[in-house]
């Protein structure tokens, strides 16, 4: 699995946010791309994700494993993303949270699944439980597998770490690297703490001028 | 102490003019419909139990439609360039009144209306086909009159629920989130913003329901005769001049609100028991399905174009005095109609003055309360509110008359006010609570800080920073008394006329051109009462 991202440039309105740049991540890779606030990080992950809105523009190739994705709906993208809320539905259970992305199967199946990922989460137990009774560590873990259970074939993760409190950001934080390594997926983080990002990984800053360059 | 007596000076006036009505009239109901007799008079009732059958179904199927369609086409435009002017057309849309609309509607669709005339030019028919189409057996015009009337009013409400920060916020990253696992928008709205959506709209939706199952003046201008809706029985009886079939009027109406007080809880029980299983269902597996944009944008057109012609066909039909069959247009116009309105101006005094008394009285007793009474006790003022709208206007109109009768409130214009301003001040109310609640105290702060007495900063910050609130509130109270047909008829007791009384008067005579002029003027005040805020609601900080 690699996800290339080729020659791409953002823009608002005619101001030019992030100059051509390209970057190829490989599987089980993660990368993490830093900068200030309003320097465009967030919306280069909308790009590839395919949700970008205006003002912002971009162009460039997103190719996942050789497939140019730009033209593609998000949906079909298999593109998992993590963001600073875990987003988990309110008015479904753990359970039903994590099997979302799930196409059609069995109940036992399904159940399985279920009881397969709260157990690598270390939440036996939890399925039925409403998101609003979990710790704030509780849901991060179960957002991460929500969208591992996807079957992501690459991850895009909007500064997911930056609302925790400092002793649980570093647990989640190795805890979510881990997994993401494990399975394969090449990865695509976007932070303004450097210390979210993952040991021995590439950095990428993005300069005042719109620079992309390696930290 | 203080904070006690500043408190109870904002409850007292409230209580005296709305609570203590309304409580009367809910007491003097339920105490007149002691009588055993009246009972089994209603029991042995040969059209009790089609007419009451009639008017769940119609309730029942008016709701469902129009609901299904609101969430069509909100599904389907939100966040396109159509959404956001949609969303202020809706408001232009539920300023026409029901009544209006019906006869508008009514026109339309008659054996001689104009789809007639139009399909009868294309078709070469030179007499109107026999159909039954206005009073059809089943109330399927009563139906469509509701539904067009209560799909801008559900689309107006999700639009401000999903137009507030917190929520649009919310959902904005659930949508991402599910797309990122597959499912495509069609798929988001159904399995995630609906099932969220839903339980915030159950008061709504159950106000919508009631009144559609115990609606009179729409049911008397356009509904089934034989059986009429159970509401309409229950209205001819309580406008008899027997008392014995008074009661059984009163009976009736509660009877109708109990079986519908209980036909919810049997929903609500039944939905906390499917409920579990209904989610399973929806959230098996990532569906690509899209937003249904062509449809949602065809639904709304369709919308626009039947307020278009309902506008069209009333302001012709005023006019028009020989208009032979297949015409689109009359061959005579004469504008008798609207000097027979102007030379006898009662119904439209009495009704500009019922309605600019009632909204002023709701603002004033809003603006008390939220001044003077802790927001914690704002939940039990609102079941209050909520109560008045929900319970068929039936019920608390018939309650108000018996409790008026031991006043010698009933024929005179300060019962009339009472009894419209329960409903005004109910809506009043509503929807001034958000934007009061949310005025951020440290303006208060700043403002006294800056040498500003108190009574400067309500009136030079306060009340501007509000004005668009109140506007509107003013604007939805206009409208909503000017459409009040129950309880003026039965306050009244035949001693003041104003624009819906009249309107419905005429609905069963021949006077065509008059009923247009009286359904079109009946649009026109509340229309104008919001253009009127949109102009003066402007923020002048």
């Amino acid at each position: 699995m690699t996800l290339l991202l080729e020659n791409i440039s953002l823009t608002i309105g005619d101001v030019l946010l992030l100059k051509r740049f390209t970057i190829s991540i490989e599987a089980g890779e993660i990368v993490t791309l830093m900068g200030p606030s309003g320097c465009g990080k967030s919306s280069i992950l909308a790009y590839i994700a395919g949700d970008l809105t205006a003002p912002m523009r971009a162009t460039g190739r997103v190719m996942l494993n050789g497939v140019d994705l730009v033209r593609m709906a998000p949906e079909r993208r298999e593109i998992g993303r993590l963001f600073q809320d875990d987003l988990l539905f309110p008015h479904l259970t753990v359970g039903e949270n994590l099997l979302f992305g799930i196409a059609r199967g069995g109940s036992a199946e399904r159940r399985d699944l279920v009881n397969d990922a709260l157990s690598r989460a270390q939440l036996e137990g939890l399925e039925n439980r409403a998101p609003h009774t979990l710790s704030n560590g509780q849901k991060a873990r179960v957002a991460l597998f929500r969208a591992l259970m996807a079957k992501p074939q690459a991850m895009l993760l909007d500064e997911p770490f930056s609302k925790l409190d400092a002793e649980l950001r570093q647990s989640i934080r190795n805890y979510v690297f881990a997994h993401l390594r494990e399975r394969n997926i090449p990865t695509l983080l976007v932070t303004h703490d450097r210390e979210d990002a993952p040991l021995g990984g590439r950095i990428f800053r993005i300069s005042n001028k719109g620079d992309l360059i390696r930290a | 102490m203080k904070q006690w007596l500043n408190s109870f000076g904002g409850f007292l006036p409230l209580g005296i003019v709305w609570l203590c009505p309304l409580a009367a009239g809910l007491v003097a109901v339920i105490y007149g419909a002691r009588d055993g007799a009246a009972w089994s008079a209603l029991f042995d009732h040969p059209q009790l139990w089609p007419a009451l059958i009639l008017s769940i179904a119609t309730g029942t199927l008016s709701l469902i439609i129009s609901a299904l369609l609101a969430f069509w086409i909100v599904a389907g435009l939100y966040g396109s360039k159509l959404w956001s002017g949609s969303s202020g057309l809706m408001g232009g849309f539920l300023s026409l009144p029901h009544l209006a609309f019906a006869i508008g509607f009514g026109f339309l669709i008659m054996p001689s209306g104009l789809i007639a005339r139009m399909l009868g030019n294309f078709s070469g028919w030179t007499e109107p086909p026999q159909w039954i189409t206005t009073q059809d057996p089943y109330g399927l015009s009563l139906v469509a009159v509701l539904v067009l009337k209560e799909v801008p009013f559900l689309i107006w409400l999700i639009g401000a629920l999903l137009a507030r920060p917190d929520i649009s916020q919310m959902l904005r990253g659930q949508f991402r989130v599910s797309q990122s696992l597959g499912h495509g928008s069609g798929s988001i709205w159904l399995r995630v913003f609906i099932p969220q959506i839903l339980p915030r709209l159950k008061w709504p939706l159950l106000i919508v329901w009631f009144y559609g199952a115990s609606v009179v003046d729409v049911a008397l201008a356009i509904g089934p005769t034989q059986p009429p809706p159970l509401a309409v029985i229950i209205w001819s009886d309580l406008n008899n001049a027997d008392s014995v079939i008074n009661a059984r009027g009163t009976a009736g109406s509660l009877f109708l609100t109990a079986i519908l007080t209980w036909l919810a809880l049997v929903f609500l029980a039944l939905q906390k028991a499917i409920l579990p299983s209904i989610w399973n269902f929806l959230t098996r597996g990532p569906s690509r399905r899209r937003t249904p944009r062509i449809t949602s944008g065809v639904f709304l057109f369709l919308f626009c174009a039947a307020y278009a012609m309902v506008f069209i066909i009333l302001c012709v039909m005023s006019v028009g005095t020989l208009w032979p069959y297949p015409d689109l247009f009359p061959t005579e116009s004469r504008w008798t109609a609207w000097g027979l309105f102007f030379t006898s101006p009662a119904p439209l005094l009495n009704s500009l003055s019922l309605a600019c008394a009632s909204t002023l009285a709701a603002l004033a007793l809003a603006i008390i309360w939220l001044e003077t009474v802790p927001e914690k006790l704002d939940t039990a003022l609102l079941v209050c509110a909520i109560t008045a709208l929900a319970l068929p206007t039936l019920v608390i109109a018939d309650g108000q008359y018996l409790a008026f009768l031991h006043l010698g409130l009933n024929g005179t214009w300060v019962g009339v006010f009472l009894a419209h301003l329960t409903p005004v001040f109910a809506y009043v109310f509503i929807v001034l609570k958000g934007p009061y609640r949310a005025f951020d105290p440290r303006y208060r702060s700043v403002s006294l800080g800056l040498n500003t007495d108190p009574y400067r900063f309500w009136s030079s910050v306060k009340l501007a920073m509000m004005k668009p609130a109140m506007a509107a509130a003013a604007a939805v109270g206009i409208g909503v008394s000017v459409a009040q047909y129950v309880p003026t008829q039965l306050i009244a007791a035949g001693r003041m006329s104003t624009l819906p009384i009249e309107a419905v008067t005429l609905s069963s005579g021949g006077n065509r051109p008059l009923l247009a002029v009286f359904a079109l003027m009946l649009a026109v005040v509340p229309a104008l009462a919001f253009i009127a805020a949109a102009r003066f609601g402007r923020k002048t900080l």
